[in-house]
Parts: structure tokens; sequence; C-alpha cells
């Protein structure tokens, strides 16, 4: 059923962006961003949109958690 | 006290905003004004308005031709905050991977980076920017999958080995190839007296017509590709710069 995967879909992305959040190990919160990256380029496919997803899982998925991880191992990993 | 006053405000705003939601037409509904004008505007005269048969890329490109300029000139700008504040990479001391730890990545990731890259790379060029214009995708999108392609390559191999391969004197001209393309696409309308990125231009007829069309189309798309592209490569190179490098001798190279 589509609404039950779409459900679920949206149940994990609120996940991640409160975990994303609340974790203060800066690289997991970085990975699981990337994760909510992915959620949402599944969720611009269910919603018609295959260019928003394309950009969404390059850019978000992809080279922002590159940067983030970059940035990370440049300065501190946990956050105080 | 204050904590009182934030969850108060917070609550009226929210109250505003649900407010507004249900003041919304309800989803999918016929009688908007997006549904009753614009979308049967787009699909009845995007193709010949918008000059590309994938009637996003006609968006993309020419009804909001000018919003897309921006956001090509909004990365370009990035790139150039980065660069000054962090200056280039410079060869002989970009020797280490983001950890500087200068220890190689396993076999099966160098393994399945030499395999993927290619066909990446592949699918960023061919499928994304040369046939973007009647498929999903289009110039940003392969750029940032180019971009990445090269990313996980130095991911894997290193700094050094990208820019042995990727080295300034070639990224430095391609990083502007955005701008110069879609800004030297948008005058040749303006030379011949109509709007900004007009692609079917006037006089010109039937399959010539279609043909420049194409060919302004993917100069568009090529270098927004490349330009982005180029432009994500740069910025991560910059920002994986280092100063000071050493070799551990306590850890095995493979």
């Amino acid at each position: 059923m589509n609404w039950t995967l779409n459900l679920l879909l949206l149940m994990f992305l609120l996940t991640t962006a409160a975990v994303a959040i609340s974790l203060r190990d800066l690289l997991a919160a970085a990975i699981v961003f990337s994760a909510y990256s992915l959620m949402m380029a599944i969720l611009w496919t269910q919603l018609r949109a295959p260019d928003l997803a394309l950009t969404e899982a390059a850019v978000g998925a992809g080279v922002t958690t590159v940067l983030f991880v970059i940035t990370i191992f440049k300065t501190t990993r946990r956050e105080d | 006290m204050r904590r009182v006053a934030v969850i108060g405000v917070l609550l009226i705003i929210g109250a505003m905003l649900f407010y507004a939601i249900g003041k919304m037409p309800p989803m999918n509904s016929r009688n908007t004004p997006d549904k009753t004008h614009v979308v049967p505007r787009y699909l009845e005269k995007g193709e010949e308005e918008g000059g590309a048969r994938n009637i996003i890329t006609g968006v993309i490109l020419n009804y909001r031709g000018y919003d897309t300029m921006g956001e090509v000139t909004v990365i370009f700008s990035a790139l150039c905050a980065v660069v000054a504040l962090l200056d280039r990479e410079k060869r002989g001391l970009s020797r280490s991977g983001p950890d500087a730890s200068g220890v190689r990545s396993s076999i099966i990731v160098r393994t399945v980076v030499r395999f993927a890259f290619p066909v990446i790379l592949f699918f960023a060029v061919a499928y994304m920017m040369l046939h973007g214009e009647a498929s999903p995708g289009g110039g940003f999108q392969g750029g940032a999958i180019l971009g990445a392609s090269v990313i996980v390559f130095t991911l894997a191999f290193g700094l050094p080995e990208s820019t042995r391969r990727m080295p300034l004197k070639v990224r430095t001209p391609l990083e502007s190839t955005a701008m110069i393309g879609f800004l030297s696409m948008g005058f040749i309308g303006i030379a011949y007296g109509v709007n900004f990125l007009t692609y079917l231009l006037p006089g010109v007829h039937g399959t010539i017509a279609q043909t420049i069309r194409n060919l302004m189309i993917t100069v568009i798309e090529l270098g927004i590709g490349i330009g982005g592209g180029i432009i994500f490569i740069s910025i991560v190179f910059a920002m994986m710069r280092e100063d000071k490098f050493e070799l551990r001798p306590d850890i095995p190279q493979p």
C-alpha cells in the first residue's frame, strides 16, 4: 500500500530529524542527517518530483555530508 | 517568566499557522488558481514558450530563467567565499585524506570506487546533462552528481591523486562556465531583438530552429553541470587542504 509506505517514511523522517538535533556526537548527527536526506529523496519521488529527488540525493545526502564530515575532522567531534 | 513568554509567543504563532492551513484549499482540489490557470498554461504552451520538451526544464531555463541564473551566481559566490577564507589547496602539501592520519582506505573501498566511479560519471554527463531536456534531471543535478563522484574518488584515493588528475590549472577556467554559458546563450535572444533566454528565435523556422534550440539548451545544461560540479569539487578540495603533513611510520601503508 502506498500510504503505509508514505506513513512509514514520514515517521522515519521525523525520527531522524529529532535524533539529528539531539545527538551530542556531531559525526553521528551528520550521518543521521544524511539518512534524513535519503528519506526526503524517496518522499520526493513519492510526490512525483524526480528532479527534486535527484538534487536531494546528490546534494543533501552526498555533498553536504562530506562537507560536514570534513569540517568535523578539522574541528571537534563533541558538542559541548 | 521568560520561558512562559517564549511558549506563549510560540503558541500564538502556531495558532496563526494552523488557522492559515485550515483556510487553504484542500489537497488535490481542482478549483485552485494553480490548477485552473497555471498548470493548463504550462501543459499547453510550455513547449512552445519554454523551448524544452520536458516542461520542468522549460520552467527552470525559461519561465524562471533569472532565478536559475541567480542560483548559479550563488554557488559561484560560495566558492569565492570559501577560497577567500581558506585559500586553494597547494601542490605538494595536500597529501592526506579528511582525517589527516595518512592511512590509505581499505582495498574494498578502493575497488568499489574504481568500478563505480566511471558509471556515476557517465550517468551524470550523459543522462543528466545531455538528456536532461527530455527526462528528469538537468544541469544542476548532473553537476551535483559529477561533483559527488569526484568527491567519492577523493575520499577513497586521497587528495594528491585527485589533484594530480584534476589540477588547479584545469579547474580554474571551468569554474565559470555555468555563468558564461547562461549569459551568452541568454544574450543571443536579446541580440535578435526578443527576450532574454529565448530559444525559438524569430525568423528561423523548421528543423533549423529546433536544432538551434537544442544546441542552446545543451550548451546551458553542460555549462551549469560542468561549472557547478567543478565548483563543488573545488570547495571540497579547499576544505580538505592540509598545511602540515607527516606519514605515520607506526601504521603500515598498504
